[in-house]
C-alpha cells in the first residue's frame, strides 16, 4: 500500500511538473517542442541547455540588429549593450520555461516592449 | 519574494553540504585528481581580476584563466560610473592641475579616519600614472574633462567617455584575450584547495554553474603552478552576511552591487586562516533612489542636484541634513525619515529644473520614472502628502541662505549654489540609501599576498585584490578611487606571482 502510494505521488508529482512546463512555453517555439526536448538540453535533460544551445537558431548579431534603438535608447540594444555588448547568453534575460527579465532592468528601468516575460 | 526566498534556503542547505567538502579536499591535498592546470588562475572578471590578466600577459604569462561565476563579465566594476582618481597623470599637466600621489595619499588617509593603510594607499597612489597609461594601451577613452569628486584637494577623477566603467571593463576584456587568456563564464569559484603545510595548489570550481541555482553545473579541481589570485568584490549583495556586521543594513535598504556580490571569495580565504580587517566598514550610497534597482540614473541625477537642492523629510516639510556632507552622514540620515508607524518614507530631494536640465541626467530619470516634475509647492505637497505651509517656509528660507551665502541651519557650503534659486518649475526624486561600497575584506601586503591571522605572515599561492581586500582605505572610501586601487593590486598580484 506504502508503495503504491508513493508511487502515485511521484507519477503525479511527474504530471505536475510536466503540465507545469506544458503551460510555460512559447508558442513561437512549438516546432522546436515537436523535435523533443533534446533539441535544446543538449547537456542532458536535469541540466540547463548550453548557452549555445538558442544559437542553433538565432544569430547574435542579427538580434542585435533587429533590436537596434536610436538617439536617446542607443544603447539601450539588449543585445548589445553598453556593458554586456553582444556577449550576454540569452539565458541571463530570456527563459523558456520559467519568467524572467531583462539583466538591464537590475538597475534601470527600461521599456522593452517586445520583450516577453 | 518567494522565490528569492526558496532560493535563499535552498542555497543556506547547499552550502552546508559544501562546506564539508573542503576539509576533505585540504586533508588528501597530495592524491588530488586534478581535472586542469594553468600557470595563474584569477577568480573574478571586475577590474581587479582583468588588470591582473593584462599584466601577467604583457609579462609573458602564457597560461592565464579567469573564472567567472556569472554569464556576463565585468561584476560591478561594468556598472561603476567610471570615475577613476589617478595623481599626476599627463592629461592633469595638460589642464594645468597639480596634484601627486603623496597628497592623494594625504586625502584618502584623511577620509579614512585614522583606519586607512598608508603604505598600501602609498603603492596604489605611486602605480596611478601606470594604471592611466595601461588602460589607454587598451583602448580606454578617457574625457578630456577632470571630475572634482568629494574630499579631494586637487581635481583628479579621471572618467572613460562611457561615464561607465563598461569603458574600461570591455577593452581590457578585449586586450586580455589577444594575451591568450582563457576566460570563462558560469564558472564558480567553491573554495581553495590547500596543502597541509597551508599553501595554497589550487582551487575547486563549479563548471557550468547558473546563478541562484546552487547545485547546477560539475565540481572540478583546478591546479595553479604560480598561485590564485582572488579577485571576486565586496559582499554588499549578501543581505545575510552584511547585516551581521551592521545591523541597519537589512533588506530594506537596497544595493547598487551586481548580483555575484556574494562574498564567495571573502568567505573562502576566512576559512583558510586569513586575517580579516575592517569588515563592518560597509558604505551605502546617500544618493539613491527606491524608484529604481541599482544605481540606476537617480543616482546622477541627484549627485549633480545636492549643491544647489534641498531635501526634504515628508513628515516635516523641513530640510533634515547637509546636502552635501559626506555619504555616511546623509546615508544615516536618510535612513531616519520613517512614518509614524516606523516604515520607510523615503526624503524628496527638490531641483530647480532651470539648473537640473543642465545635467543630461534630468532626462533620464523624468523618461524612467524615477523623479518627476511639479509645477508649484502645492502639487508638491499634495502629491506627496507633505505640510505644505512648512515647505514654503523652507523653500523661502532657502532661497534667503542662497542669496546671503550661508546656511544657518546645516552649515552647508553654499559657494555652488551662488545665483541658484529653488524656484518653479521642481523636478522631485525620492532618496533612500542603498549599501554601495566594502571597505574592509581580507588583509594584504603591498606585493597582494593574503595575510594568515594565525602569523601575520602570507599565505603562500594566494594573492587578493580589490573590493575583496580590506584596509586600505579604513573607514571611508573617497568617490572614484576604488578604480585605480583594484587595478593597482590587481597589477601588483600579476607581477607578484610571474616572481613566484
Ligand atoms: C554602481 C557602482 C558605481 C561605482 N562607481 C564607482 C566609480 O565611479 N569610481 C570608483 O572608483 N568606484 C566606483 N564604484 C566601486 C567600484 O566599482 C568597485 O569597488 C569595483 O568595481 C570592484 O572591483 P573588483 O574587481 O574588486 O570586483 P568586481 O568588479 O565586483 O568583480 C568581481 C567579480 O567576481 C565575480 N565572482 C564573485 N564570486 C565569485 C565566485 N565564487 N567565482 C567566480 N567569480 C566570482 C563576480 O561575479 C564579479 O564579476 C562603484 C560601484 C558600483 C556598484
Amino acid at each position: 500500500m506504502k508503495k503504491i502510494n508513493t508511487l502515485l505521488v511521484l507519477i503525479l508529482g511527474g504530471c505536475i511538473a510536466l503540465s507545469a512546463q506544458a503551460r510555460d512555453k512559447r508558442d513561437y517555439h512549438e516546432m522546436v517542442y515537436d523535435s523533443g526536448c533534446k533539441t535544446c538540453h543538449d547537456q542532458g535533460m536535469k541540466a540547463f541547455p548550453s548557452d549555445n544551445s538558442c544559437l542553433q537558431c538565432h544569430d547574435m548579431s542579427e538580434l542585435a540588429e533587429q533590436t537596434k534603438r536610436e538617439g536617446h535608447e542607443a544603447r539601450q540594444n539588449p543585445h548589445d549593450s553598453m556593458h554586456y555588448g553582444q556577449e550576454a547568453p540569452c539565458m541571463e534575460c530570456h527563459g523558456e520555461h520559467k519568467p524572467k527579465q531583462a539583466i538591464c532592468m537590475d538597475c534601470h528601468n527600461f521599456d522593452f516592449p517586445k520583450f516577453k516575460q | 519574494m518567494q522565490t528569492r526566498r526558496s532560493f535563499l534556503k535552498f542555497g543556506a542547505g547547499a552550502a552546508a553540504i559544501g562546506a564539508l567538502s573542503p576539509l576533505s579536499v585540504s586533508a588528501n591535498s597530495s592524491n588530488i585528481k586534478w581535472d586542469e592546470e594553468h600557470e595563474i588562475i584569477i577568480v573574478g572578471s571586475g577590474f581587479a581580476g582583468l588588470a591582473a590578466a593584462v599584466e601577467a600577459g604583457k609579462l609573458g604569462a602564457k597560461d592565464i584563466v579567469i573564472f567567472e561565476k556569472l554569464g556576463v563579465y565585468g561584476g560591478n566594476s561594468t556598472l561603476n560610473a567610471g570615475q577613476a582618481c589617478f595623481a599626476n597623470t599627463d592629461l592633469q599637466k595638460k589642464l594645468g592641475i597639480e596634484d601627486s600621489a603623496e597628497l592623494m595619499v594625504q586625502d584618502q588617509l584623511k577620509s579614512g579616519r585614522g583606519y586607512a593603510s598608508e603604505q598600501l594607499l602609498k603603492h596604489s597612489a605611486e602605480l596611478g600614472p601606470y594604471i592611466y597609461q595601461l588602460t589607454k594601451d587598451c583602448g580606454c577613452v578617457y574625457r578630456d574633462h577632470i571630475i572634482n569628486t568629494g574630499g579631494t584637494s586637487a581635481t583628479r577623477s579621471h572618467q572613460v567617455v562611457e561615464r561607465s566603467g563598461a569603458g574600461f571593463i570591455r577593452p581590457m576584456l578585449k586586450t586580455a584575450r589577444s594575451y591568450g587568456v582563457k576566460t570563462k563564464i558560469r564558472h564558480k569559484f567553491e573554495h581553495l584547495i590547500t596543502a597541509k603545510d597551508g599553501k595554497v595548489l589550487g582551487i575547486q570550481v563549479r563548471r557550468g554553474y547558473h546563478f541562484g541555482h546552487e547545485d547546477s553545473g560539475e565540481l572540478i579541481n583546478v591546479k595553479a603552478e604560480k598561485g590564485v589570485l582572488i579577485a571576486t568584490g565586496g559582499f554588499g549583495a549578501n543581505v545575510s552576511f552584511r547585516q551581521a556586521l551592521d545591523p541597519n543594513l537589512g533588506s530594506e535598504v537596497g544595493c547598487t552591487n551586481a548580483r555575484g556580490a556574494t562574498g564567495d571569495g571573502l568567505i573562502a580565504m576566512l576559512a583558510e586562516g586569513a586575517m580579516p580587517i575592517h569588515l563592518s566598514f560597509i558604505q551605502s550610497g546617500p544618493w539613491a533612489s527606491p524608484d529604481e534597482g541599482g544605481f540606476g540614473y537617480g543616482a546622477g541625477f541627484s549627485l549633480y542636484n545636492f549643491p544647489h537642492s534641498i531635501a526634504i523629510d515628508r513628515n516635516t516639510g523641513r530640510r533634515f541634513m547637509n546636502e552635501t556632507a559626506d555619504r555616511k552622514t546623509r546615508a544615516d540620515l536618510e535612513v531616519q525619515r520613517r512614518d509614524k508607524d516606523g516604515n520607510p518614507n523615503p526624503a524628496l530631494l527638490i531641483a530647480p529644473k532651470h539648473e537640473a536640465q543642465k545635467d543630461p541626467s534630468m532626462a533620464n530619470v523624468l523618461k524612467y520614472n524615477v523623479a518627476w516634475e511639479f509645477d508649484s509647492v502645492e502639487a508638491i505637497a499634495k502629491h506627496f502628502d507633505l505640510p505644505k505651509k512648512e515647505l514654503k517656509a523652507q523653500i523661502d528660507d532657502w532661497n534667503k541662505y542662497v542669496k546671503t551665502g550661508e546656511d544657518p541651519q546645516f552649515g552647508k557650503r553654499m559657494n555652488m549654489s551662488t545665483g541658484i534659486y529653488l524656484t518653479a518649475p521642481f523636478i522631485v526624486q525620492r532618496l533612500w540609501p542603498k549599501v554601495h561600497y566594502c571597505q574592509g575584506g581580507i588583509q594584504i601586503n603591498a606585493k597582494a599576498e593574503v595575510i594568515a591571522a594565525k602569523t601575520g605572515k602570507n599565505i603562500p599561492g594566494l594573492y587578493a585584490a580589490g573590493e575583496v581586500s580590506g584596509g586600505v582605505h579604513g573607514v571611508s572610501r573617497l568617490g572614484g578611487c576604488s578604480t585605480p586601487e583594484c587595478m593597482a593590486f590587481g597589477v601588483t598580484a600579476a607581477r607578484s606571482m610571474m616572481k613566484a
